[in-house]
């Protein structure tokens, strides 16, 4: 990790305007990522989670640049991708790619299977005509679909299948990073984890990093190797996994262990009602946002927020109480 | 945490619901028995497709017409035969002995009526109580479900809630008539899981209070393992394995109930994962007997006949139904 990192995001930000109230709407400012910062090694699978509208989905779209961010900077490979031009970026998108939780709605429903997967490498030179079938045949095999896939189209396939074309696609073109965004929420146990078992394997087989976006904690743990805990557009808590898992450090870290079920009755989830309501990003409270539901919180978490800071080498932490 | 208490609230024997598909007729839940006992909880779990909600709707008489209908079976809600009664008693039951919630509020939820309004709406219909009874009966349920500010919140329209807050509006719908059964679709799959934890100490004490009986359908054996006292198995419509929740995690006995548990990613980290291979067939295609065995790691040339039920480890109360476990 001491090496330069792959990706390195620093201090990202990215504020939505929404227009609410009745009868006299008035313009809203929401912090969806109030200063966001982390890093990914090559071939490394960094987990974010946090529950949802904590802008974790923001921070694929606004790294990619599929949306402008509003501050901070994106380093890829020692290139800044914010203030990358058209050409740069179209290099940059070849190295970075992205694998939805919906692979239904990122497929064009009239396109075919081949053609799908055969675009990127038309339209990024990578093969011409004849050439362009057995790339995609190849990427079918990589991903465990029959070479007759291709003449398919999107309606004929599972929801896991369909999730194996979206991941054959992210493939095309030979990336380094891959922001994998929720890609097991919406399969069944037993295909999620032939989706994990795959994306296993392609890591290892191409040296892949994943910058992996959920909800479940189980998930990440089987996945990835460091963990960032987002709490309404801030990283409260990152580090290595299996720290995070034995000994988390920031309350809303223990919260979310504590409340995540695990099929084991001598370990049942802890159940109570008194733990507050995620706290709408549109009004968030003051200083620590999480502090409303904090049972150590005292008069300094209500008005300064803390920063993230390092408390054990690779552990850091946002929390006034910790350390 | 025992097993039934006094007479069970619901009590389903034999249940067969088929469904059509392109003009044939599938049995996609077959000959399914269980019942359930006031201030019990019995999980329902198996993955899409298996037959747990239908079975749901098959006991709340929601089954789509002409699509999806009940071939064989009884369902007894409180002492009262459903399937033999006409309309007006179903009716009748529905929503006032027995009551359900879903897995995404805002469908059931009207989103041009006041929530104090949509609540209030089964007690005038169900126990003839005045507008001005049934909202004060809606803000005591409010409060009952935990919904800060209740009185203040009494007009409010479900947009104005957050999905959490939502579900618990929707509980208090399903409780407004103070039913004996409750039937739980996947309630809170779409939640945050600190919301869910929320949500089902929420379930669980008010089951106590009102010593309802939970049919609790779920995809998530953490959920179950956390919550139920027993706990079914479903796998294209057959019930593979049922038993008591700490025999059930103890000596998971079904090979697709063992495949499932393998599957899960665990917290506490350890072991791999051990997808299960292939899929669910579809319905032309269910192979006679045990529909596992394609899937299975344990077929044998017998699995073409569907297996009995058989104690595990000589438990009456946990049940197989697997030809390579029944031999053992």
């Amino acid at each position: 990790m001491n090496d330069i990192p792959l990706l390195d995001v620093r201090d990202l930000r990215k504020f939505y305007t929404t227009r609410r109230g009745w009868p006299v709407p008035k313009t809203v400012q929401v912090r969806a990522l109030d200063g966001v910062s982390f890093s990914v090694g090559r071939g490394e699978a960094l987990g974010i989670v946090g529950e949802s509208g904590c802008g974790k989905s923001t921070v694929a779209r606004a790294a990619l640049r599929l949306m402008p961010a509003d501050g901070g900077s994106v380093m890829f490979d020692g290139i800044d991708v914010l203030g990358a031009g058209k050409a740069e970026l179209r290099r940059l998108r070849r190295r970075m790619q992205i694998v939805f939780q919906d692979p239904a709605s990122a497929l064009d429903s009239r396109q075919r299977i081949g053609d799908a997967l055969g675009e990127p490498l038309r339209v990024h030179g990578l093969a011409h005509g004849a050439a362009v079938r057995p790339m995609v045949e190849r990427l079918l095999d990589e991903v465990g679909l029959p070479k007759s896939a291709a003449d398919r189209y999107p309606h004929e396939f599972s929801g896991g299948q369909r999730q194996r074309i979206g991941i054959a696609r992210a493939l095309a073109l030979g990336p380094d990073l891959i922001f994998a965004d929720e890609p097991v929420s919406a399969l069944d146990v037993s295909v999620q984890a032939q989706i994990l078992k795959l994306l296993q394997s392609l890591r290892a087989a191409h040296n892949l990093a994943f910058v992996f976006i959920s909800h479940d904690l189980g998930v990440v743990r089987y996945f990835c190797q460091r963990l960032v805990v987002m709490y309404l557009g801030r990283v409260v808590e990152s580090g290595p996994v299996p720290q995070i898992f034995e000994t988390p450090l920031h309350p809303y870290t223990r919260l979310l262990k504590e409340s995540s079920p695990e099929p084991d009755p001598a370990r049942t989830m802890v159940m109570g009602f008194q733990d507050g309501e995620p706290p709408s990003p549109v009004n968030p409270p003051t200083g620590c946002h999480f502090h409303p539901r904090c049972k150590l919180a005292d008069a300094r978490c209500r008005q300064e927020a803390p920063l993230l800071r390092e408390v054990a080498p690779g552990r850091e932490v946002a929390c006034h109480m910790v350390g | 945490m025992t097993m039934e208490q006094g007479n069970p609230a619901l009590i389903v024997d034999g249940l067969t619901t088929s469904i059509r598909v392109d003009g044939h007729w599938y049995e996609t839940v077959r000959d399914i028995s269980f019942s359930v006992g006031p201030k019990e909880t019995l999980a329902l779990v198996g993955e899409s497709g298996c037959g747990k909600s239908l079975t749901a709707l098959s006991i709340m008489d929601l089954l789509p017409p002409k699509v999806a209908r009940i071939t064989r079976g009884r369902i007894v809600v409180d002492g009262v035969d459903m399937t033999a009664a006409d309309l007006a008693t179903r009716q009748a039951m529905r929503g006032d002995r027995i009551g359900m919630i879903f897995q995404d509020p805002m469908t059931s939820l009207n989103p041009v009526l006041p929530i104090g309004f949509q609540i209030g709406e089964s007690l005038i219909q169900h126990r003839g109580l005045s507008r001005k009874a049934a909202r004060a009966q809606a803000l005591r349920l409010l409060d009952l479900v935990r919904v800060p500010a209740a009185a203040e919140r009494l007009d409010a329209y479900p947009h104005q809630f957050s999905g959490g807050m939502r579900q618990r509006v929707m509980i208090a719908l399903a409780l407004a008539c103070e039913p004996r059964v409750l039937i739980a679709d996947e309630p809170t799959t779409a939640l945050d899981v600190t919301i869910q934890a929320q949500v089902l100490a929420l379930l669980a004490d008010l089951q106590e209070r009102e010593g309802l009986a939970v049919l609790l359908i779920t995809h998530n054996l953490g959920v179950v393992a956390s919550v139920a006292d027993r706990v079914m198995v479903m796998y294209g419509g057959d019930v593979v394995e049922s038993g008591p929740v700490g025999a059930f995690f103890d000596i998971p006995s079904h090979p697709y109930s063992v495949a499932l548990l393998a599957a899960m990613p665990r917290i506490e980290g350890g072991g791999d994962l051990q997808p299960i291979p292939g899929q669910v067939p579809s319905l032309p295609e269910m192979p006679t007997g045990c529909r596992f065995q394609a899937r299975c790691p344990l077929r044998m040339p017998r699995c073409a006949e569907l297996p009995p039920f058989t104690p595990v480890g000589g438990n009456p109360a946990h049940l197989v139904r697997c030809w390579a476990r029944s031999e053992a």
